[in-house]
């Protein structure tokens, strides 16, 4: 057998080390900030504003979620909010006990959004990608029409409609609102999925007895399990990162969600970063734990040997 | 029992008319091949039977039932893609059991149909195995098996041995054919491939532009095809298929080539006249004489194909038995019945 010939050993070098380079640069990007965030957590008031900065915590100590956790049971006031956890720097914010609710606020609204949008935008693409139904183009573009609109020009009007229905200040408000962000995106994202599952596939269970739920149960959602999944997170982090429309349509514990209260902090009289980092790094623990459970089913080439390639 | 009617069947996209008002009576348990090519409405027409695909107009009965609004799994047919259409997310074991289990079936007797079924197409070695890891032939078999695990009465088959390789493609043509002797059901074979409908129909449709040209069993359709469509479609090597005009004294002349015919045509009418290339035979009593110049030799062992120039430069292929040892630039001569040409009008085209 003959030896493959081998391209000149320096360019391969050469190429190597861009790619690490860009790789590492890439990383220090993204994770540069959230790596900060976690260290800062970790310290004090005044290991955090020192100059220069500690990359690394000096002494790591937890007292920061401590005192999230045990917040709720101290009444903060202009008095007494210096006599807080010395690790915060002497001082609680006032708005420091709604952030367990608003950690529930969100998991709540977070959940519901995710869930609810998947079951509409299903059963909305699937009617759109499959049946070949009178103005089924017409009802595409219609959804597709309403994310031409920017978010903040939406807010006002959805304040009158959302305070007129008296949802004003509850769960149900944001849900609501968030589903109409996630559900035109999803059904797009997801006409385009079930559009390349192969038409016979669908011809096929019809046959062997499978209406159109049917269908969608044994074909589609089994099929399009990497898009249900990716529309699941999507849904979630949508609805767990929003801001403007939160701090519109909601006023206090009741529904706050987390990023309303955390931002609350930096408005205070002062802005604890400790507090704030140490909130920070609770927020971004479902997000994460979100990603690493699914990111398993995100895998293509399920449909690979369905029909003639 | 299962006989199925199309009356008017109709099917329109927009402006265009993809088949138009079908009149077609299945028998049941009658093998019906639909024989045309690609966009001929022969698909639509079976996806019609299927109930996959909308009625724009007329109605279907099954027996005496009106299915023309019946969706498709209720209708009890079975259907073999082209492409194969097996579920990738199943095992094999689970593609053919699906129906049944969609049907409630008791987990035991799936288990016997599903066991039976996969001996009787020798697979129940790839029973664990899922679509993927097969081969064409494998996939079909196990397409064929999830069809006929339900015991219908109706299958349906959509090119089903297009994508397989010729050999394989024999082998599952005697299974299909095996499969509607022992099951007696009625077969409704969609296919563009002339061999495939003569081989395996008890009817043939030939079909054209949504439009049934001619329907009568193989051997009617290929010994007096209704016209030149029909002519032009079946035969391999096709039909000769020559332009020219009625002489005087049922003479069929294009140029110097002349030909006397047994129908009889008044002088003048322009015509096209068809010679099947295994219809010529050695000069003898009652046969038109041909000279002819070979211009090819194509030897395929059990027989020759020869292509050739006639007087008047009339180009024909030929299909001659093997002992005719003609060679190329050679003049031949050989013998029509006039009996076994086949005559047609040349603007309606129609046989005459």
């Amino acid at each position: 057998m003959q030896a493959t010939p081998r391209r000149p050993v320096a360019p391969r070098v050469m190429r190597g080390m861009l790619l690490f380079c860009f790789s590492a640069l890439f990383v220090l990007y993204v994770a540069g900030p959230v790596a900060w965030l976690v260290s800062s957590s970790l310290q004090s008031e005044a290991e955090i504003t020192a100059v220069p900065p500690n990359w690394l915590p000096p002494s790591p100590s937890l007292s920061n979620f401590e005192a999230i956790f045990t917040a709720g049971e101290r009444q903060v006031t202009y008095e007494t909010r210096r006599q807080g956890d010395a690790a915060t720097g002497g001082f609680l914010p006032s708005g420091a006990s709604n952030l367990l609710p608003s950690l529930w606020n969100s998991l709540t609204v977070g959940i519901w959004v995710a869930v609810l949008n998947l079951l509409l935008s299903v059963t909305a693409a699937y009617a759109i990608a499959v049946i070949n139904f009178r103005g089924r183009r017409a009802t595409l573009y219609t959804v597709l029409a309403t994310r031409v609109v920017p978010d903040i020009a939406l807010v006002v009007p959805l304040f009158l409609v959302i305070r007129n229905l008296g949802l004003i200040n509850s769960v149900g408000a944001l849900v609501v609102t968030y589903l109409a962000i996630t559900v035109p995106f999803t059904i797009f994202i997801l006409i385009s999925y079930f559009e390349g599952i192969p038409r016979d596939l669908y011809r096929a269970a019809r046959i062997d007895g499978c209406g159109h739920w049917g269908a969608l149960r044994h074909v589609y959602l089994p099929l399009s399990l990497p898009a249900l999944v990716a529309a699941l997170t999507f849904a979630f982090l949508t609805s767990w990162n929003e801001f403007v429309f939160a701090l519109v349509l909601t006023q206090n514990v009741e529904a706050q969600t987390l990023p309303i209260v955390i931002s609350g902090f930096i408005m205070d009289f002062t802005t604890s970063f400790s507090f704030v980092n140490a909130a920070g790094v609770i927020a971004i623990i479902p997000p994460v734990l979100m990603a690493v459970v699914f990111q398993r089913y995100i895998v293509s080439g399920l449909t690979a040997g369905a029909v003639k390639g | 029992m299962a006989r199925i009617v199309c009356e008017q069947l109709t099917k329109r996209y927009g402006a265009s008319v993809a088949v138009d008002a079908l009149d077609l009576t299945i028998a049941h348990g009658e093998f019906m091949v639909l024989l045309g090519p690609s966009g001929c409405g022969k698909t639509t027409t079976l996806n019609m039977i299927a109930g996959l695909e909308e009625i724009s107009g007329g109605r279907m009965l099954f027996d005496d039932t009106d299915v023309t609004f019946t969706p498709p799994h209720k209708r009890e047919v079975a259907m073999v893609f082209q492409s194969y259409a097996l579920y990738p997310n199943k095992t094999v074991r689970e593609n053919i059991a699906f129906p049944l289990r969609l049907r409630g079936t008791p987990r035991a007797e799936i288990e016997r149909a599903v066991e039976a079924t996969a001996a009787q197409l020798e697979i129940a070695h790839l029973l664990h195995r899922r679509p993927q890891e097969l081969s064409g032939g494998q996939r079909q078999r196990v397409a064929l098996g999830r069809a006929i695990v339900r015991q219908p009465s109706v299958f349906l088959m959509d090119e089903p041995l297009s994508n397989l390789d010729a050999t394989l493609r024999l082998s599952m043509r005697s299974l299909i054919k095996r499969l509607h002797q022992n099951l007696r059901a009625t077969f409704v074979y969609v296919t563009h491939d002339q061999a495939e409908a003569m081989t395996l129909a008890d009817r043939v449709a030939v079909m054209r532009g949504g439009l049934i040209q001619q329907l009568d069993t193989p051997e009617a359709v290929y010994a007096r095809p209704a016209n030149t469509f029909v002519a032009g479609f079946l035969g391999s090597p096709p039909i000769n298929l020559i332009e020219g005009a009625a002489e005087a004294g049922a003479i069929f002349a294009r140029g110097d080539f002349r030909l006397p015919i047994a129908v009889a045509v008044e002088a003048g009418r322009t015509l096209t006249l068809g010679l099947r290339p295994e219809d010529v035979s050695a000069p003898g009593e009652g046969l038109t004489t041909i000279e002819a110049r070979v211009e090819l030799v194509s030897p395929l062992g059990s027989e020759t194909h020869l292509e050739v120039l006639t007087v008047g430069q009339v180009p024909l292929t030929l299909r001659v038995p093997k002992e005719w040892r003609a060679r190329e630039g050679e003049t031949i001569v050989f013998g029509i019945d006039p009996a076994r040409l086949h005559v047609f009008d040349r603007t309606t085209e129609a046989r005459l």
